[in-house]
């Protein structure tokens, strides 16, 4: 138990001081948690579906979280990696009407998940030497550049009409493949804490605040940022090979440029929003931002204003991630995850403490750029 | 064979010529310092040295290998460690987490293997968590270990930097004015702790530094830098009563600045050791600036 929780907030061990009576505490309040998580989206399939769509973005989050939050890198064009996971599972699986066997879509989803890392070194090499607002637009010309060249291409999205990507007979109801998406997140939060906890981690955390130090530490600042772009690709891959089966489909339409921006944008403001570098506020933010549409949608239904809500449903999700943007930015900069931190510390087996010191530290350093020259 | 070796090493900036031709060198056990007015090249020297300026001209010999033209993670992985002159570590994490970074090198796993958390990737972080902490208790600071760096002093802040780049275990520690922002009691600490650093970890170091006791009190070399080039060398009681040197410090032409005013030695000497004097500086420079042009 104590470790499992450790792993998931990624606390140090052995700082924990909860005794067996604390544990059953925590293991008590974690159960809303894991009802929220596992059973409320069984009551209905339309939620079913909307809970793949948020583990989707979940994924995503955290692969935002690897390259804005950890290694300090600005990217306006991952929705172009989703889009290349996604092309490159159906276009693997490519099994037509049929469901494919369990081997061809594990071959799928790791073929989206390479190809992915491959598409991320490929943008991290042209990327390396520049940033600020020079990498911002490389990386949004990066994500036009695929949406208008590489998914339009009749060969690999079916001439136009979508390329099919059916679900194993294992996975094919809604329910069973949101499980296998919440394991998807696992393995993404599993890597995420062993980023954070070893060197690689470290690594990426010293060049983002200073370049200089970092390689007088030994690290190999251009290799790592490299490494940044890899990961964070390769599990916004493996977000798209989910994303593909979930839609059962690759179409273009998807991912067209105009989209894709759209996407891109959300991607950066919900990592804002669920605080740089903090899982737990990234995936929950992501969650958020993957169900606004559904939740305002049941919320206008319930109190009449379901017309109205359809005639503006176009901004009136955008007008909430932009408020919520500004909430952050002004008022609390280490985003939701510094709101959650006291609770994830708790359930790490901490005492319970509403301050704290290094949260607020890390989200000022963020804030304000490192200024030390050699 | 001396530890390093520095020949010739000339970087120019536009028309300024930043480091002019400097020869330096540091022997096995040795503790050298680096002096010199404000401006005079001594941290663009180190730049150079550790990679992070590409000099125009010259060789850094590093125990017989020529190291001019590596990146400085490369140096540092060969052993030349450093510090920065106004602190450089990584401000968003805590102290301890600053010390985990800069045993980087050592961490002794590959990156991917890294991310699979196998039991290896756990020993090694155990490993360096108890390497961490015994730095930590050798400079004194075991009850900051978990304090982020934006609650310390900079004093702390500045032997904490030390105590980092001990941790990228160095064989040649550089030092870019580790005693800034001391007190004279601290700044004779940290002379002492130099000292034992050596006697226990076998280090050798260059240090940059404009505090005269502490320079009288541990090196034992002494090269002094005026406008990039090298003004004078020698053991530290030799370079403080140098005319030139002091000449340097306090503006104005040697020798014959110094006989005109017919300050004696001894005099000359205290005013270079006393910071006091700095103001004084300013306008002598300003002189000597135009003249060169």
């Amino acid at each position: 138990m104590s470790a499992d929780t450790q792993l998931l907030t990624g606390y140090d061990a052995g700082a924990a001081r909860a005794r067996f009576g604390g544990w059953l505490a925590r293991a008590a309040a974690s159960l809303p948690v894991l009802w929220l998580v596992l059973l409320l989206p069984r009551h209905a399939d339309d939620w079913t579906n909307n809970a793949i769509f948020a583990a989707i973005y979940a994924m995503v989050g955290l692969s935002m979280n690897v390259l804005v939050g950890y290694t300090g890198q600005i990217s306006l064009g991952q929705q172009a990696f989703l889009g290349i996971g996604a092309l490159t599972a159906a276009n693997v699986v490519h099994t037509g009407t049929n469901a494919p066997d369990p081997f061809t879509f594990a071959l799928g989803i790791v073929a989206a998940v390479a190809i992915s890392a491959g598409a991320a070194l490929l943008l991290g090499g042209i990327a390396l030497r520049i940033r600020g607002l020079y990498l911002a637009l490389v990386t949004l010309v990066f994500g036009a550049v695929t949406a208008d060249a590489i998914f339009t291409i009749p060969a690999l999205n079916g001439n136009d009409a979508g390329v099919s990507a059916y679900r194993p007979s294992a996975l094919q109801s809604n329910y069973s493949y949101y499980l296998f998406a919440l394991a998807m997140v696992g393995i993404c939060l599993y890597v995420d804490v062993w980023i954070r906890r070893s060197k690689v981690g470290r690594g990426l955390i010293a060049l983002r605040d200073n370049e200089l130090v970092a390689s007088a530490y030994g690290i190999n600042v251009l290799g790592y940022k490299l490494l940044g772009f890899v990961l964070s690709g390769a599990m916004a891959g493996l977000a798209g090979g989910v994303f593909a089966f979930w839609s059962q489909e690759f179409s273009d339409k998807d991912f067209t440029a105009a989209a894709g921006f759209n996407k891109a944008l959300i991607f950066v403001v919900m990592v804002v929003v669920g605080g740089l570098g903090n899982r737990a506020g990234v995936v929950a933010a992501a969650a958020f931002f993957a169900l606004i549409d559904p939740l305002l949608a049941g919320l206008a239904h319930h109190t009449g204003w379901l017309n109205y809500y359809t005639d503006h449903k176009a901004y009136i999700s955008n007008i909430i991630g932009a408020g919520l943007l500004l909430q952050t930015v002004i008022f609390n900069p280490g985003g939701l995850g510094q709101v959650l931190r006291p609770f994830t510390r708790w359930f790490a087996g901490h005492r319970f403490s509403l301050h704290d010191d290094h949260g607020d530290a890390a989200a000022a350093a963020l804030v304000g750029a490192g200024d030390v020259r050699a | 064979m001396s530890v390093l070796e520095v020949r010739n090493l000339t970087i120019r900036f536009g028309g300024l010529t930043a480091v002019d031709g400097l020869n330096l060198t540091v022997n096995e056990w040795e503790i050298v310092g680096l002096m010199g007015p404000n401006g005079a090249g001594k941290t663009t020297a180190f730049n150079c040295i550790t990679g992070f300026y590409k000099a125009d001209e010259g060789t850094v010999v590093y125990r017989g290998r020529d190291v001019t033209k590596l990146p400085p993670h490369r140096k540092a992985a060969l052993g030349i460690g450093r510090t920065f002159q106004n602190v450089g570590m990584v401000k968003s994490e805590t102290v301890l987490e600053n010390l985990l970074t800069a045993q980087h090198i050592k961490a002794g796993y590959g990156a991917l293997t890294a991310l699979t958390g196998v039991g290896a990737v756990r020993q090694r972080e155990r490993d360096l968590h108890a390497h961490a902490d015994a730095i930590l208790e050798l400079l004194g600071l075991t009850e900051v270990r978990n304090r982020p760096l934006g609650s310390l002093s900079y004093g702390t802040l500045k032997l904490l930097e030390l105590g980092c780049a001990l941790a990228t275990d160095p064989d040649l520690l550089l030092l870019d004015e580790p005693s800034s922002g001391m007190g004279p009691e601290e700044a004779h600490e940290l002379g002492d702790r130099l000292l034992a650093l050596r006697k226990e970890l076998g280090v050798t170091m260059l240090l940059i530094e404009h505090h005269v006791p502490l320079v009288a009190a541990v090196c034992d070399y002494v090269y002094v830098l005026n406008f990039g080039k090298l003004l004078a060398e020698g053991d530290p009681d030799h370079v403080r009563s140098h005319p030139e040197v002091v000449a340097a410090y306090l503006g104005g032409e040697a020798p014959e600045a110094l006989a005109e005013t017919e300050v004696p030695a001894e005099q000359a000497e205290v005013a270079v050791a006393t910071p006091a004097a700095a103001p004084t500086r300013s306008g002598g420079r300003g002189r000597r600036r135009k003249e060169s042009a």
